[in-house]
């Protein structure tokens, strides 16, 4: 973020901070493409929850490119990337116990994935 | 990290409670801790993710037993000290002034 001055500030508490950028970052997936979870557990900061990790889903949506939190959070660099809309099936993330009719949408980092 | 906040899937925490026509703050001091935000984060303190970070570092019984601001309030403290911004000596005089009703 840069300097926050008072004609700032109302756009920012109106609309949040967002951590897009204007930068170009490979696309490595695209709507359509089902793709898999990586089940990793790190002791630093993430935005994936736990109860996606090790699923299948399918991209929904680009997003476009942002700030990477994992690293961003630790000053590790701001490694952006795309984030994209992925929609998950709720039999796919509880079992028997999700219903067949429902499934969640997340907004995924493009680290947290690979091709399914 | 595998923390307390991240609860999607839990069992047992109740149920989510929509309280009808919620006020953007339950109190005065909830406004100042809100604003400080932006004296810090744009101004190089910390960064948005670090400070979404040090709320999840909480111990797990503090994070259920505290409130939503009373968390971000956690934040400011954890990093302004760890950065050196302020000391531990330094704020907790400062509170002791404030409590007295020094101002």
């Amino acid at each position: 973020m840069d300097m926050l001055t008072p004609d700032l500030v109302a756009g920012m508490v109106a609309t949040g901070a967002t951590t897009r950028v204007d930068v170009e970052a490979v696309q490595r997936f695209k709507v359509g493409d089902e793709i898999l979870v990586r089940n990793i557990n790190p002791r630093g900061h993430t935005r994936l929850p736990k109860y996606l990790r090790g699923k299948r889903g399918v991209v929904e949506r680009d997003h476009g490119v942002f700030i990477f939190p994992d690293t961003n959070a630790h000053r590790q660099g701001e490694k952006p990337q795309h984030v994209y809309s992925v929609r998950f099936s709720s039999v796919e993330l509880w079992g028997r116990e999700g219903s067949p009719k429902d499934s969640c949408i997340v907004d995924v980092f493009d680290d947290y994935m690979d091709r399914a | 990290m595998n923390g307390i906040h991240d609860i999607g899937g839990m069992h047992g925490v109740g149920p989510l409670e929509v309280e009808k026509d919620e006020p953007l703050f339950h109190a005065e001091w909830e406004k100042r801790v809100f604003g400080i935000f932006f004296g810090l984060a744009p101004h190089g303190y910390f960064n948005l993710d670090e400070f979404r970070h040090a709320i999840e570092r909480m111990g797990a019984a503090e994070y259920l037993g505290s409130s939503y601001y009373e968390h971000w309030l956690h934040a400011y403290e954890t990093l302004l000290m760890e950065n050196g911004a302020i000391t531990a000596e330094e704020y907790a005089a400062r509170c002791t002034e404030v409590a007295e009703g020094m101002d």
